[in-house]
Order: C-alpha cells, then sequence, then structure tokens
C-alpha cells in the first residue's frame, strides 16, 4: 500500500493592514506590505500536522504564487511538514476561485493525487472561502467543511470531522479522500522547531511547476480562466473610531442610541 | 505477574538540560529553599515546587512540565539559594525542551507567531508601532546628533496604559533638555517574551537581527522603559559588550538629577511607595535609581512595604506570564497592592510596564481612589514644572 | 476560457435563491436574499425564483411567496432531511440546468458556502463569494456584486459576462428583510427528485444545535464589565434582542459571575463582531485587543475618564443599571412596531 498522503494547501498574502489601493490605476499595491502565511492556513496547517503525528503518512505543502513565496512557504516545513510543492507561473496570475481551484487540483493530480487535503477556512485577502468546496469538485471527492476536530479510520479509509454549525456543531463520516477545510482559529499553531531549521531551508525541499509541468489547459489558468472580472476597487479607510458622546436627558441618549444600535447592524 | 514501577532515567534529557544551562542543576544540594521562597506559595496550595522540578531535572526523570510554566522568573529563589543556582536558567532550559518536544502550554505559540509575523508580543500590526507618539513630534533617531536613543518597547508602543509611561517619559527629557530620537515603527522587537518562556534559539535569531538594526543605525547609549527589555539588552545580547550600552530610564533620571540637568520644581503632596521590579532589582541589582528619582522631587514621602528590594514580592507579570491566564486568587500583585495599602501610601510607584499593568488591574478590587499606580516616568513628568496661573 | 454549462445567450431571464432551511424554518438569510432578490428582479422585470430542497417543507413555501419570490421549486425527499453536500448539491444542480437561471442567490451560511462552492465549479461559472451588496447594471442586464477583502479592508466590485449562472452567497445580516404580504399569489411547483441513498456518501453521525459558546463571529457582542455589578441576565436580554451574546471582561469571569469561555480578550476571545457593545468596563488593553475587529463600538460606562471612550464611535457616561433596562425597553418597542 503506497505511503498515506496529506495536502495542506498554503496562501501567502500580504498583511491587511499594509496594502493600499494606488488611486489612479484602482489596482492592489502590495509592495509595500510585508508577507505572512494566511492566518487561516496556519490552522490548517496544525489540523495538518496533528494529524500526521497521529496517523503517520507524508504531508506536503501546496501552494500557488510568485517564486518569492518560497521563503515563507518553509515555514511550513520548519513547523514539520515534509515537502513543498509550489505552482509557478505569470499565466497562473489573477485568477478567481474556479480558476485558483482548477490550478491547485491540477497541482494535486501531478503529485500523484492525495489522501486527505487540508485547507484554511478563507484567505485573509480574497477571503471567498470557496477555494476547498471548489477543490473537492474538480477531485471529485468529498468535503468535511468547518472542522474544529478531525479523526481517522484508515482500515476503513474514513474521515470523521466535527464541523461547527451556528450555535452548534455536528460530527459527519466520509470516505477518503477527501478534502478538509479547518474553522479559523480553531488550533493553536505549533512554533518553528529550530531543529528543523537549517534542513528546512535546503533547495531540494522545494518542487517549482509552471503551467507546462501541469500539463494545465491554458484557457482554464490565470486571469484567461476568471470568469469574473473586477470594475472597481476601493481601499476602505482605515477605522478610526467616532468618539461622539451622545448628550442629552437619560432617555433621549438611551433612544438616540436604540436607533444607533439598528442602523450599524 | 507484580506490578513494578520502573522509573525511566532519561539521559539524553539531562545531558540536554546540562548543556542548556550551562550545568546549573548540577550545583543544587536540594535544600528546599528555592520552594519555600517562591512566591506561588503564597497564593497555591500546592505551591511551586521547584526543588522537586530540579530534582526530577537532575535524574532526568519525568514529572518537571507539570508547572514549568507558572514560573515567573522573579529570581527570588535565586537570590536566596545557598549554593548559587541559576534556577532561572534551569527553567528556561526545561522550557526549550518543551518547545522541542511541542509540549507547550496553550497560548504561548500564539505569543511566538504575534512576535514572528508582528515584531510584537501583543499581536498589533506593526504599521501602528509608533501611533502612541502621534503629535510628539519626535525625531528618529539620528547617532551624529543625538545622545541617546529612546527605546520604547513593545508593551509601552501599543498597550493604551502603558503609552503614557512613555510620553510622560517623552517630556521628562524634554524639559531636560535631553537630544535623543527614536526609531518609530521602525524600531525592532527585544524579544524578551521569547527568552522568557524559553524558546531561546528564536530568542538568538531576533537578538542578532535587532542588534543589527542598532549597529546600523550607530546606536550605543539606549535608554529603555522596560526593565525587562533592558535585562536582555544589558545580560543576553550577542554583542552587548561591545558597544550597547543601555541603561534604565529610572537610572539615565538620576543621572540627570544628578548632573543637574533635570529638576523637579512642583511639589507633590504624596505618599509613594515603590514596587522594584524584578528585573531591576534582583536581576539587575538596581534598587536606588527609582528611589533617588522618587527623593528629588519635593514633597514626596517615601514609605517601603514589608516586603522590598531584594525581597520584593514580584507583580506576577513576568516569565510569559503576562500571556498566560492567572484566576484571580493566585494573583501575586493582589497581595502587593494589600501590602501597599498598608503602608498607608496613596501611590504606588513602579518602574515596568508589566508592573503597572498587572497592580492597576488589582488596585481595581480596593475601593475607588484608594491607590493609585503610577509609573515612576509619569510621578517625574508630573513634578517638572510650575503649571501656569 | 472554456464555457460554462450554459452561457448568457440559453439563460432564463430569472433571479434564483437557494432557500436554506432548518427544522422547518427558513433560515433569515434566505429571507434577506429573497427580500434583496425582489429588488434586483424588479429592476430587470424578471422573475424571482425560490429553490427548496427538503424533507416536508411545502409549508416554507407560502412564506417564501409572501416575502417576494413568484415561483417556490419544492424539491421534496426524505434523504433531503438534513443537509448533505451530496444530496442537496445534486438536486440543485439538476434544477438550475432544468431552469438555467441568469442569476444564482445564496446565503453565505456554512451550508450556503459549502454548496455555491461545489456548485460552481460544477457549472464553471464565476461565484462572488461573501457578498456586502448587489445590484443590477441594467444595460448589460448584468449582476455587479460589491466584496469586500482584506478584513473589510477594500471593496470589490465584480461582473461576469458570459458565464452563468451569476453565482453570489450574501452575508447573513446584509440585506434587509421586506415586510411579508400575505395578499401575495406565487405558483409552487414540485420537481420531481432522483436520488438514491448511494449518492449520498457523508454521513451525519451526531448533530448538536445549541450550547457551543462561539463568540469570534456572533453579529452583535454585548460585553460586560465590572461595572455590570453581576448582572448578566440583563445583558443577556439585550443580546437576546439584538440576534447577539454576551461576553465579559476579566473582573466579572474572576467573581464567577459568568463563564470563563466568555471572556474577551488578550487572553480569552477574540471577536469580530458587527457591533460591541461595552457595559461598565474600563477598556484594559487587554480587552481591547479582543474586540478591536469590530465594525462598530458602542459603550456605556459611568467614568468619563474611562479609556473605552477613546475605543468606541458612540459613547453615554452614565450607569449601566440605568440606561440599559431603557435601552431593551426601547429596543423592545421598535421591534414590535417593525413587526406589526
Amino acid at each position: 500500500m503506497p505511503e498515506f498522503h496529506m495536502v495542506v494547501c498554503v496562501k501567502v498574502v500580504p498583511r491587511s493592514d499594509e496594502i493600499r489601493v494606488d488611486r489612479e490605476t484602482r489596482l492592489l499595491d502590495r509592495r509595500h506590505a510585508r508577507l505572512e502565511l494566511n492566518p487561516p492556513d496556519m490552522s490548517a496547517l496544525e489540523m495538518a500536522l496533528n494529524t500526521r503525528d497521529r496517523y503517520g503518512g507524508k504531508l506536503d505543502i501546496l501552494s500557488m504564487g510568485p517564486l518569492s513565496f518560497e521563503p515563507l512557504l518553509r515555514v511550513g516545513l520548519a513547523m514539520g511538514c515534509d515537502h513543498i510543492v509550489l505552482l509557478s507561473d505569470r499565466a497562473f496570475g489573477g485568477a478567481d476561485t474556479l480558476a485558483t481551484t482548477y490550478t491547485l487540483a491540477k497541482g494535486i493530480e501531478k503529485m500523484g493525487g492525495a489522501d486527505l487535503i487540508f485547507c484554511g477556512e478563507e484567505s485573509a485577502d480574497g477571503a471567498t472561502g470557496q477555494v476547498p468546496a471548489g477543490l473537492a469538485e474538480w477531485l471529485n471527492v468529498s468535503q468535511l467543511t468547518l472542522l474544529t476536530e478531525l479523526s481517522l479510520d484508515l482500515d476503513k479509509q474514513t474521515a470523521t470531522g466535527r464541523r461547527s454549525l451556528k450555535g452548534g456543531y455536528e460530527i459527519l463520516e466520509t470516505p477518503l479522500p477527501c478534502v478538509v477545510s479547518v474553522k479559523n482559529a480553531s488550533q493553536e499553531p505549533r512554533f518553528i522547531n529550530f531543529s528543523r531549521k537549517a534542513w528546512a531551508y535546503e533547495t531540494e525541499r522545494v518542487t517549482v511547476w509552471n503551467a507546462v509541468d501541469l500539463n494545465a489547459d491554458p484557457e482554464s489558468i490565470g486571469l484567461t480562466g476568471s470568469p469574473t472580472t473586477v470594475s472597481e476597487l476601493a481601499r476602505v479607510p482605515v477605522r478610526e473610531r467616532k468618539r461622539i458622546k451622545l448628550e442629552g436627558e437619560a432617555m433621549a441618549k438611551a433612544e438616540q442610541l436604540a436607533v444607533i444600535i439598528r442602523d450599524s447592524l | 505477574m507484580t506490578d513494578e514501577i520502573r522509573l525511566q532515567l532519561d539521559d539524553h534529557m539531562y545531558e540536554r538540560l546540562a548543556a542548556l544551562t550551562g550545568g546549573a542543576v548540577a550545583v543544587c544540594y536540594q535544600c528546599g529553599t528555592c520552594t519555600a521562597s517562591c512566591p506561588w506559595g503564597l497564593v497555591r496550595e500546592d505551591y511551586l515546587p521547584v526543588r522537586t522540578i530540579i530534582h526530577q531535572a537532575q535524574l532526568g526523570v519525568p514529572g518537571w512540565q507539570d508547572n514549568l510554566w507558572l514560573c515567573t522568573t522573579c529570581g527570588q529563589c535565586e537570590a536566596l539559594c545557598p549554593r548559587g543556582v541559576k534556577i532561572i536558567d534551569i527553567f528556561r532550559g526545561l522550557r526549550e525542551l518543551a518547545w522541542e518536544s511541542n509540549h507547550v502550554e496553550k497560548g504561548l505559540p500564539s505569543l511566538l507567531w504575534s512576535v514572528y509575523w508582528s515584531e510584537n508580543p501583543w499581536s498589533q500590526p506593526p504599521s501602528q508601532r509608533a501611533a502612541w507618539a502621534k503629535g510628539l513630534d519626535l525625531p528618529v533617531f539620528d547617532a551624529t546628533q543625538h545622545e541617546i536613543l529612546l527605546y520604547v518597547g513593545c508593551t509601552s508602543s501599543y498597550d493604551q496604559r502603558a503609552q503614557k509611561i512613555a510620553r510622560a517619559l517623552v517630556s521628562t527629557l524634554n524639559a531636560a533638555g535631553v537630544k535623543y530620537g527614536y526609531l518609530g515603527n521602525e524600531e525592532p522587537c527585544c524579544g524578551e517574551s521569547v527568552l522568557s518562556v524559553g524558546n531561546k534559539e528564536y530568542f538568538k535569531e531576533i537578538a542578532g537581527k535587532t542588534a543589527a538594526v542598532f549597529k546600523e543605525k550607530g546606536v550605543t547609549d539606549l535608554v529603555v522603559i522596560s526593565p525587562h527589555c533592558y535585562d536582555v539588552f544589558k545580560n543576553h545580547y550577542p554583542m552587548a559588550e561591545n558597544y550597547l550600552k543601555p541603561k534604565h530610564y529610572t537610572q539615565y533620571l538620576a543621572d540627570l538629577i544628578s548632573e543637574g540637568r533635570l529638576k523637579f520644581e512642583v511639589a507633590l503632596k504624596e505618599k509613594v511607595t515603590f514596587q522594584d521590579p524584578c528585573y531591576l532589582g534582583r536581576h539587575n541589582g538596581e534598587y536606588e535609581a527609582p528611589r533617588q528619582i522618587l527623593s528629588a522631587i519635593p514633597g514626596i514621602e517615601l514609605v517601603e512595604m514589608e516586603t522590598n528590594r531584594s525581597e520584593g514580592l514580584c507583580c506576577g507579570g513576568g516569565g510569559g506570564r503576562m500571556w498566560l491566564e492567572t484566576v484571580n486568587a493566585e494573583r501575586f500583585s493582589n497581595l502587593r497592592v494589600k501590602q501597599a495599602e498598608k503602608t498607608g501610601a496613596g501611590t504606588l510607584a513602579t518602574a515596568c510596564p508589566f508592573c503597572t499593568v498587572c497592580l492597576e488591574d488589582s488596585a481595581k478590587n480596593l475601593p475607588p481612589g484608594k491607590m493609585r499606580v503610577k509609573d515612576i516616568a509619569e510621578i517625574a513628568a508630573q513634578a517638572l514644572k510650575k503649571p501656569r496661573e | 476560457m472554456p464555457p460554462s454549462r450554459y452561457r448568457e445567450n440559453e439563460e432564463s431571464k430569472a433571479v434564483w435563491v437557494y432557500l436554506e432551511q432548518e427544522e422547518g424554518t427558513l433560515e433569515n438569510v434566505s429571507l434577506e436574499v429573497l427580500s434583496k432578490g425582489r429588488e434586483l428582479a424588479d429592476v430587470m422585470k424578471w422573475k424571482l425564483v425560490g429553490l427548496l430542497p427538503g424533507s416536508g417543507v411545502h409549508a416554507l413555501a407560502k412564506e417564501a411567496i409572501t416575502r417576494g419570490a413568484d415561483e417556490i421549486w419544492v424539491m421534496d425527499h426524505p434523504l433531503l432531511t438534513t443537509f448533505t453536500i451530496e444530496g442537496h448539491g445534486a438536486v440543485v444542480y439538476d434544477a438550475v440546468m432544468l431552469g438555467k437561471p441568469s442569476i444564482f442567490l445564496l446565503g453565505a451560511t456554512h451550508n450556503g458556502r459549502d454548496l455555491a462552492g461545489r456548485l460552481a465549479v460544477r457549472f464553471r461559472t464565476g461565484l462572488n463569494a461573501d457578498c456586502t451588496n448587489l445590484h443590477m447594471d441594467e444595460k448589460d442586464a448584468l449582476l455587479v456584486s460589491e466584496v469586500s477583502g482584506f478584513g473589510g479592508g477594500v471593496v470589490a466590485m465584480i461582473e461576469m459576462q458570459n458565464h452563468r449562472p451569476q453565482m453570489a452567497t450574501v452575508r447573513p445580516g446584509v440585506f434587509a428583510l421586506s415586510e411579508p404580504d400575505s395578499a401575495r399569489r406565487g405558483k409552487v411547483i414540485d420537481v420531481p427528485v432522483n436520488l438514491k441513498p448511494e449518492q449520498i456518501k457523508t454521513r451525519i453521525l451526531e448533530r448538536v444545535r445549541s450550547g457551543v459558546v462561539d463568540l469570534t463571529r456572533v453579529p452583535v457582542l454585548v460585553v460586560g464589565g465590572r461595572g455590570v455589578n453581576g448582572d448578566f441576565e440583563t445583558l443577556k436580554k439585550l443580546a437576546e434582542i439584538l440576534g447577539g451574546d454576551v461576553g465579559a471582561t476579566r473582573p466579572p469571569v474572576d467573581a464567577g459571575f459568568i463563564e470563563r469561555e466568555r471572556q474577551i480578550g488578550q487572553t480569552g476571545v477574540v471577536s469580530s463582531p458587527k457591533m460591541a457593545l461595552c457595559c461598565g468596563l474600563s477598556g484594559a488593553f487587554h480587552l481591547l485587543v479582543g474586540i478591536d475587529k469590530a465594525d462598530v463600538v458602542v459603550s456605556i460606562n459611568s467614568d468619563p475618564e474611562a479609556p473605552i471612550f477613546e475605543f468606541s464611535d458612540y459613547y453615554i457616561v452614565g450607569d449601566v443599571s440605568q440606561y440599559l433596562p431603557v435601552l431593551i425597553q426601547t429596543l423592545e418597542s421598535q421591534q414590535e412596531i417593525s413587526h406589526a
């Protein structure tokens, strides 16, 4: 039996508080923003590492983006992952959810498939939260989303997860292979293990594939493969608290406050 | 089959620890003064068994993990240890082993990630680091023009309460005509929180980077607000001896007073007692500078609490405890505020942002207005000049 | 790029809305989307259709009609009793392929997101997720979706020319509910369901719909501090009216007035509600970290110097115990008016 293979999808994102929108081009200006691993993906990394600790197997990181993302992804190796596959090609740029999930699915296909694929709940930049389900559809596998806990039965080849619901949860069981999305902030990611750091920075830890390597349909990737178009983009001004003191008689103030509450919701 | 209890001696663990602590554990002869003097005994029935932990470490047997994260590294035990065992080094060493095996207290990995991604332990955006100085018009440090670098530190940069300490210090430095600059958003984290929870490898990386920033900017003399930053710059930075000359701000202000550059003109009719921050006092032997400042302010009556100087009770915020929850009944600061109350003082002064935050939380348990918690920088700023009529 | 399963020239001029139900009750957000869908359909003079999969859900069709639907397509089958991605995915896919609507909207609930993400790929179409607004570009008959990213720091307008359906999920609470019109008439269409048990791969082993406190994403967080004097009942009442939940600062948790799992801040929960209502708390930094991400902060505290006011959008200097009852009364009477 081949080794149990897990993949965790990780995105590198600019810090939300440091991106700007160029007033003229109306494009996102990320040049001055420092990069980080998408915070929700940190929960996915932890659940993946924890699952590997419990059940064994190989755990790879899959990401899409420019080569400059590589050093950040190596953080995941230092945390305990085995290998990185970075899908990098100019042609992948400008992808919406459809093109992104297609490309990631091609990456997993090229890796020889996976028994279990972990994703964060959503990305801090795009915040669509639609990648896990879309990826599962392309791969034609089942999905367990918004999990706070996961266990496996490798004999029965099933995954059982605790999926959060509004005010509650449900325990779901589904056959492997499966895509799992991990509820944001549900796992505290372990810190970098410094004894792994030198190893993590060795060249051979990273495999880079471009569109040709993936045998991807050129019409289905990047901006070309994205049916949606952005017509307008604007930066919402950084939140400054208004600091408005409500004055008047007690009754009047309470009524004023009630109106404010209703208007804000 | 008989039940047999086998004690596994973990030689590897012992050797690792010996290496990590420079053999600190070997010196201990198990007298137990440490356990008896540890302030956890004041608040917990099952105290912090310092001696037992050291013994477990000496033998290389498990058990030391259980209470590992309680230690506030206040150094009370070290101050009294007859063998001069570096007990804090042992705790930090054990914590380092815990990091290696991923067995650390919940919340601490998040603390380290915060430092990793945001360069401060408070999960705040780096782009807002200098927000505390808005409107103060502080110059960016220039080695050719400035006597000192004002190193603000993460807590005084972001914590609204501690920001007041930084602003008060700025007005005092201005009044004394000191030529100084700061680094604004570029100010790097000192890494003390990381060292205090025992991740020495990561701390080394931070210290290397931060030292490089100082070197590049030509920093030699720096004045720091937090005794925690002061301690790492002074005792744990790789090139400390070479060129960094850190001073805690109380030391610097005391110098300014003796040089005649800083004068207090306003009499503050206050009865004040002083909390010795562990990292200023026990860790670095500085008990006098803060008291000199208070004595130089007309009108202040300084009274001492029942424990003070090398026996002063810790606020509970060191050793990473600022990032862990301590239940109300077990907060040292509650006891400390009561000690302060007994002196009849209306002001509890300290010189550390962690102390200020912890003590102020506890002072809220007293009737309103009963005990004001102030940093010495704030008291000094109040005494600067006669208000214009 | 490859075409979607059907294209704009094959579309039917209609707005479709997925109606999510749980144990015989329609999700609020489904009704909100229906209300917005009515607006969009009116602009274009199109039809508004509700898609209702479930088991024994016919009664809900009438309710949806009173909220503006012209037609309800009911897919009734025992295998659709509870949401599974395979079951609901299959029947919704078939229905959409049958009706080929121009626009297909869903509430961005947990299930709505699962369904939308999967179906968008199955249709080979685009999807705008978690939209904060929707409107029609009348000239080109296109849906324009407003989405936000970077923690709300950036907003974008997104549209799609040729792929269909134009899919969007809508964040709960974004759109106002229209008034129900009981005189409204609509058509209820029974859609035959072809579903076999072996299609459902995911088994639900257990389901708990209450008792789990999750303050990270509540729409309204009512936080009580020392100044509440342990009266969390009043706070709970207020939270209930506003569809939110209650959190606390450290002192009331310490004092045992409320569970520690509700502690907000550095060593507790970091929440991102639409509104944080701070009652009787001074605003220590370790608390503020926990409500930093709130869209709006409102506070009441008797201490005019309380640091929380610096951090508030609106504030009242005064005693919480005096203001909360009046506030609750006012909000309740508003509610009665809007329901009348």
